[in-house]
Parts: C-alpha cells; structure tokens; sequence
C-alpha cells in the first residue's frame, strides 16, 4: 500500500540549530511509533509534517498535497500536540465542537459526543478542561482529533500523563485505528509504549533517522553489533570454557548463575549449544536473546550515532 | 463564522473587558469633571476637545485587546487547533480581524457609553455625544486593521504599538505630515469633525494636521488601512512557521 505521508530530504533548522536534518521517510496505514530521546528532532518533524512548520529544506506531502499550500488537507489529518495547552475555560464537550465545528463536520455536537464516549470521557464532557488532570487533558485533546474522523493521525506524545489503565485503553484505541486502514504516527520516548504501540518504529537522534522497521529488522540489519544470549542453568563454568572455542562467540561473561554470550553468529551458537551441553554435562534451564527488545535495540542505536 | 466567534468568545474575557472599559472610558471621566459647571455653549466644544486629546486612552484599550486575537493563541499553544482546519488563510485572517474589531467596537460602545453617561449625570444634553460613537467605532475599524496583524507577527506586539500610538501618533504626527496622513486616529477624528456640529476650527486644525475633514475621504483610507491588514496577515499565516 502506498505512504499517506511522504517525507523528503526533509530539514528543519532555527537559525544554528538544525532540528531535523536531510529526514526521507514514507509512512503508511498502521501505527508507527517514532522513536527518539528528548530533543532527536521527533516533535519538529511531526510539526513540519502538520504544516504548522515550513521546511527549511525539502518537502512533505499528504495524499499527495502539500500542507502548507493546500488548507482541504485538513479534513484528513489531525494532530495531538505535545504541550498541555486547551481552552482552558471550555468544557470538554464545548473544545470538541468547536475542533467539530472548525472542521466542517456535519452535527457537530453529536460527533463531540461520539469522540468524547470514545476516550470515556463523556461523564466529564460539562466539565471545563482547566480543571483537568494532565491524563484527562490528553484524552480530550485525543478526542479533539478524532471528531473529523481523521485519515491521517499525529500523535506527539499522547500517552503522557495517563494512568496505566487509560495507556493501556488508548494503545488499543490506536491500534484500532491503525487496523481501520488509517495512518497513525506516535511519538514517545517511553520504549516499552513503542514496543506495545507500533508494529514499525522509527528511531530519531540528534535530528536524523537513526532506524526504521521492526524492532527485529533493525536488530537484524545491525550486523556489527554481536548478539547477547543469555543461558541459565548448571555448569555454566564448564559450559563458558567450551563456548569460548565454539566458532563465532566473541564474548563470554559469567553473571553469577547465567552466562551472557555475545555472539557474531547467533545460528551458529544454537546449533552449537546442545551438542556443547551434552558433551559437558551442563543441564540448560534457559536461553534466551538478551538484545532484541526495543530498549537495547534503541541503546545501540544511540551509542552507535 | 465560527472562527470569528471562537476568537471574539476569547478576547471577551470577563476581567480584561472590565479594566479595558475602564481605559476606554478615561475621557468620560475628565469628561464629567470638566462639565459640571461649564456654560451650555462651552460644553459640545468641551466634549470634542476631551474626546480628541483623550482618545489615546481608548487606542492603548484596543492595542491590549486586539494584539491578543491570535498573539494569544500562538503564545498559549492552542494555534494547532484553529491552524490545522481547512480554513483558507485569508478567511482565518478575516475571521481575525472581524473578532478584534468587534471586540474593538464593544470596547467603543463602552467609551462612548461612559462620555454619555458623564454629559447626563453632569445635567448636560447627551445628543452632544453621538457623533461620539463614530469616532470611536471609526478607530475599532483601523486600530483592529492594525493591532491584529501586529500581535500575531510581533511577540512583543504591545510595545510596538504603544510605540505607535504614543511616539508616532501622538507626537511625531504634529511634526511630520506624512505620518500624520497614516494616523489611525487623525483618520477616525477626520469622519467625526463631518458630524460634530461643534468643533473649534482652529482646534480641529492643530489635531488633524494636514488630513482634511470628510467622512468619505476618511472611510476611504480605513477601508485601504483595513485591506493592507488582512493581507499581511493573510501572508503571514500562509508563509510563516504558526508556532
């Protein structure tokens, strides 16, 4: 399926600093996380992607429009800032009809109503926004997305602030849409929220892509980094002295009762690793990659840049 | 339609209104002081002479409201939710400068409320007052042309604009005719002088310098002053980062 949004050569700076830097990404139906430490550049390109930024070099384009030039876009995309800032003297109800009504949405009220139902905030929907907690203010300004029925979602940071119960309830609201066919981009720099969120992640340091795919795929390309395997289980002293002549192993560690083995060829090693038991009497409880989960993935990525 | 409500609803905050009407309203106060007991032939002169020299009192009320029509939203972060609506850049600029000259104007209302209210309690005729009104109503027009643009492209919106008014409007018109010409208020005082029956010739002369007498010629420069604002801010939304 082709890309809602295609990011070209994308650079964005303010005066020295250079925010985003040469950025060329597409991005489809499904949920993408876009990955990155403070300060990677992740809200600078979700801006410029909205249009609320011009390119200071390169070009954005949704369905093949360029927001800056082409306002009917906007029935089709939407976004959830980052900052806390609502109408802080509007209730919940009130902030999305007025997002309702800017968007030209047939029955406004009754969309408002619909949105704010779907984020469970509509036991508060009389409630004004300034009286609500950080979380609260996340889902209505999510709900303020959803009431023109959007195609295209950024969502900068959208879990901040909410409890474990409506994170866990917004993730699966974002998962749905994702399976609706929609293009939904979340930025987060919480990793286990990418890794629940979004099937192809997108990493960002220092203004640039760093990695794009699944967390598996970006493990898999970085072949110069060795895999970490950790083995449980008895005779891990024996064990560690025949890996250390088994071919490609660069690194054993004795951890107290495990050994961490870093390997340049993981294959290799699992076909190795019974036959290795066998022959020393080692009883394996465990074995289990150390490296692959989205945090070291995201680590390596980091110190590698 | 919409849009303009939304920033009008914004700018009429129950605590700046008050105080805003408070400053608008400086001339009816000096007004009410200096009637009390002024002869009946004195006071229409009284009145224009107060409201001409005072009116500034009213120009800083509507540079506060005004430059805050999208200032406030930029500034508060809430730009994303109008920007990001399809909403053509022109009709978002029209839609903000018709919410700051309505808000403008309610301030106008007040002022010129207040100069009335200040002729009747001072036991004067208050039809002395109406042509007030388009004086007041005239500048909400030109000064909202100006102040809304202003406060969305300058952060410091305020201090420019007092820089206009009192530097450039208040002093520096006296002695350049050119800036006189472009004075917001020398234009808004010119379509007034064509409906108050009572001004002093040769005060009107000392205040509108150079700019003649006319409400047409005077509704002609407001309209151009008016066009001039909406595409810069026209231009400014289209062309410049909205946070």
């Amino acid at each position: 399926m082709s890309d809602s949004i295609v990011v070209s050569e994308l650079s964005k700076w303010f005066g020295p600093k250079v925010a985003v830097s040469e950025v060329t990404i597409g991005f489809g139906p499904g949920v993408t996380g876009l990955l990155g430490p403070n300060g990677a550049g992740k809200t600078t390109l979700m801006r410029v992607i909205a249009g609320l930024q011009k390119p200071s070099q390169g070009s954005v384009t949704i369905h093949g429009m360029d927001p800056r030039k082409d306002v009917s876009i906007y029935k089709d995309i939407a976004l959830v800032p980052e900052d806390e800032a609502v109408y802080e003297r509007l209730t919940a109800l009130q902030f999305v009809e007025l997002a309702a009504k800017l968007a030209k949405a047939s029955d406004p009220r009754g969309r408002a109503r619909a949105a704010l139902d779907t984020v469970e905030m509509l036991g508060d929907a009389d409630r004004r926004v300034g009286g609500f907690s950080k979380g609260m203010r996340q889902r209505t300004k999510v709900a303020a997305a959803l009431v023109s029925d959007p195609d295209v979602l950024l969502l900068d940071e959208p879990l901040n602030g909410a409890d474990p119960v409506q994170r866990a309830k917004l993730i699966d609201l974002f998962h749905e849409l994702g399976d609706q066919g929609r293009t939904v981009v979340v930025s987060s720099h919480v990793l286990s929220e990418v890794e629940r969120m979004a099937e192809r992640v997108v990493a960002m340091v220092d203004g640039r892509l760093a990695a794009v795919g699944s967390v598996a795929d970006i493990r898999g390309a970085m072949t110069d980094v060795p895999r970490q395997i950790f083995i449980e289980g008895k005779g891990m002293r024996q064990l560690a002295s025949a890996l250390m002549a088994t071919e490609g192993v660069v690194g054993v560690h004795l951890e107290r009762d495990r050994l961490r083995v870093a390997a340049s060829d993981a294959r290799a090693v699992s076909h190795a690793l019974p036959k290795l038991a066998l022959a020393n009497s080692v009883s394996l409880s465990r074995v289990e990659p150390a490296d692959e989960s989205l945090e070291s993935v995201f680590r390596y990525i980091v110190e590698g840049s | 339609m919409t849009l303009a409500v939304h920033l009008y609803k914004r700018l009429m905050r129950r605590g700046r209104l008050i105080g805003l009407l408070i400053l608008s309203s400086v001339p009816a106060g000096v007004i009410w002081l200096s009637t009390f007991e002024a002869d009946t032939d004195e006071i229409a002169g009284l009145y224009t002479s107060i409201l001409a020299t005072l009116g500034f009192s009213y120009a800083i009320a509507v540079l506060i409201l005004t430059a805050a029509t999208l200032r406030e939203e930029r500034d508060g972060g809430t730009l994303p939710y109008i920007y990001m609506r399809p909403i053509g850049r022109f009709q978002m600029a029209l839609s903000s400068v018709v919410a700051g000259t309505a808000a403008a104007l309610t301030l106008a209302v007040g002022g010129w409320l207040a100069s009335a209210i200040a002729l009747l309690i001072s036991g004067n005729d208050i039809s002395i007052a109406m042509p007030g009104i388009i004086l007041f109503a005239a500048a909400a027009v030109g000064y909202a042309a100006i102040f809304v643009p202003l406060g969305y492209l300058v952060p410091r919106s305020i201090l420019v604009g007092l820089g206009y008014i009192i530097v450039v409007e208040s002093i520096l018109a006296f002695f350049v005719t050119g800036l006189a010409q472009i004075s917001i208020w020398r234009i808004s005082l010119s379509i007034y002088a064509d409906f108050a029956t009572v001004w002093d010739g040769q005060e009107a002369g000392d205040m509108l310098g150079p700019v003649a007498i006319g409400a047409g010629g005077g509704v002609v420069k407001l309209t151009v002053v008016l066009v001039l604002g909406l595409i810069a801010l026209t231009q400014a939304l289209r062309r410049r980062d909205a946070i």
